[in-house]
């Protein structure tokens, strides 16, 4: 799998502009800013997507992490926002020796991984050189043979069918999983988030917690006791 | 200057043992799987630093989310190269990034709710003064 053209010049557009937005994302001091520079990582990680021909995993990543994760992360932000660290009262990051520890472990971590990427990636290029010769004579004649778009400059594809087909198919009991498991994390963050007012009007609270906690708060006696009449 | 970026360029762009700036221009201009897999490996280090060394909770799970989004882009990328390959079920690499897309999905969910839970009851967000399992 060779790009070429523009298909490598938006390569290296969308690379850059991922590799720029995600250092950003860790190095800003406003949380907010860090949340939008997120976003526009994602998004450029999206356009790599649809580089790679998965154009169903783009869509999703934009719906469901710009879309539906990243706005749950600004709403706590905006639950929680403190503004120290805009104001400069608080520290950014660790202390300095701490940090220091951390990069040269990122350091090394990156630098094994090139590393042992660039022996690999070269193997597998030896084993599989036969493999892609022969494989490529088949997919031209296949994406002749489908049909064209509106525009005739593309083909219509059917790799999301395919995916949907190999989701189904293979991985269906995974699926089922991963319904049960979405789940549990709705439920779990609404009874992780209550106030304890809240828990205790759904009768939730240790009596030994209750007792200690109407000193400071008597409307929680009385949501206590209306729950039991 | 140039001894030092040369090999490094290099690293980057897979080059390791050609070494020349023409060769590594040529890669350059057309990409392949290995670009994909070095693009990945920086956004994946570069959330582990962020994990590392960030003081705000809610930064360090952005910076969850870079890595797990870092392990995407290579699935999808060696999903892609299977295609090329001809291999049977290529899809899996895209079938398996729904999954991790899900678990992150999750784990936001989750570790949100932890985190307003947490500044309701301490009143604050910065992780070294989250310290009472500390000895």
């Amino acid at each position: 799998m060779v790009l070429s053209g523009w298909e490598a010049v938006f390569f290296w557009v969308f690379s850059i502009a991922a590799i720029l937005a995600g250092l950003l994302t860790v190095m800003a001091r406003n949380a907010v800013h860090s949340a939008l520079f997120l976003i526009s990582s994602l998004v450029s990680v999206a356009a790599l997507f649809i580089l790679l021909q998965a154009e169903f995993i783009a869509g999703v990543q934009i719906l469901v992490y710009v879309g539906g994760v990243m706005v749950l992360f600004l709403f706590v932000i905006m639950l929680v926002n403190v503004g120290a660290e805009e104001r400069g009262s608080e520290e950014l990051f660790h202390r300095p020796r701490q940090v220091i520890a951390s990069l040269i472990f990122c350091f090394l971590l990156a630098a094994g991984l090139l590393f042992a990427m660039n022996t690999g990636y070269r193997g597998l290029q030896k084993r599989d050189q036969a493999a892609l010769a022969a494989a490529q004579q088949q997919r031209q004649q296949r994406e002749q043979a489908l049909p064209a778009g509106a525009t005739g400059t593309a083909r219509i594809t059917n790799a999301t069918e395919q995916v949907g087909n190999s989701l189904y198919r293979f991985a269906s009991l995974p699926f089922e999983i991963a319904s049960v498991l979405l789940l549990v994390a709705i439920i779990g963050s609404v009874m992780l988030a209550r106030t304890l007012r809240q828990e205790a009007s759904a009768d939730d609270v240790a009596p030994e917690v209750l007792q200690e906690e109407k000193v400071a708060d008597p409307e929680l006696a009385k949501l206590a006791a209306t729950e039991q009449n | 200057m140039l001894t030092f970026t040369v090999p490094l360029l290099a690293l980057v762009l897979q080059e390791a043992d050609s070494g020349r700036l023409a060769l590594m221009e040529a890669t350059a201009r057309n990409p392949d799987l290995s670009k994909f897999l070095v693009i990945g490996a920086i956004l994946f280090t570069i959330g582990v630093a962020g994990v590392l060394t960030r003081r705000n909770i809610i930064v360090i799970f952005m910076s969850i989310e870079l890595i797990l989004n870092a392990a995407n882009l290579n699935f999808i990328a060696f999903s892609r190269y299977l295609q090329e390959t001809g291999n049977l079920n290529a899809v899996a690499g895209q079938v398996f990034s729904v999954f991790v897309i899900v678990v992150a999905a999750a784990e936001a969910a989750i570790g949100l709710g932890i985190v307003i839970a947490l500044y309701r009851n301490k009143e604050t967000i910065w992780v070294d003064e989250i310290d009472i399992l500390k000895w």
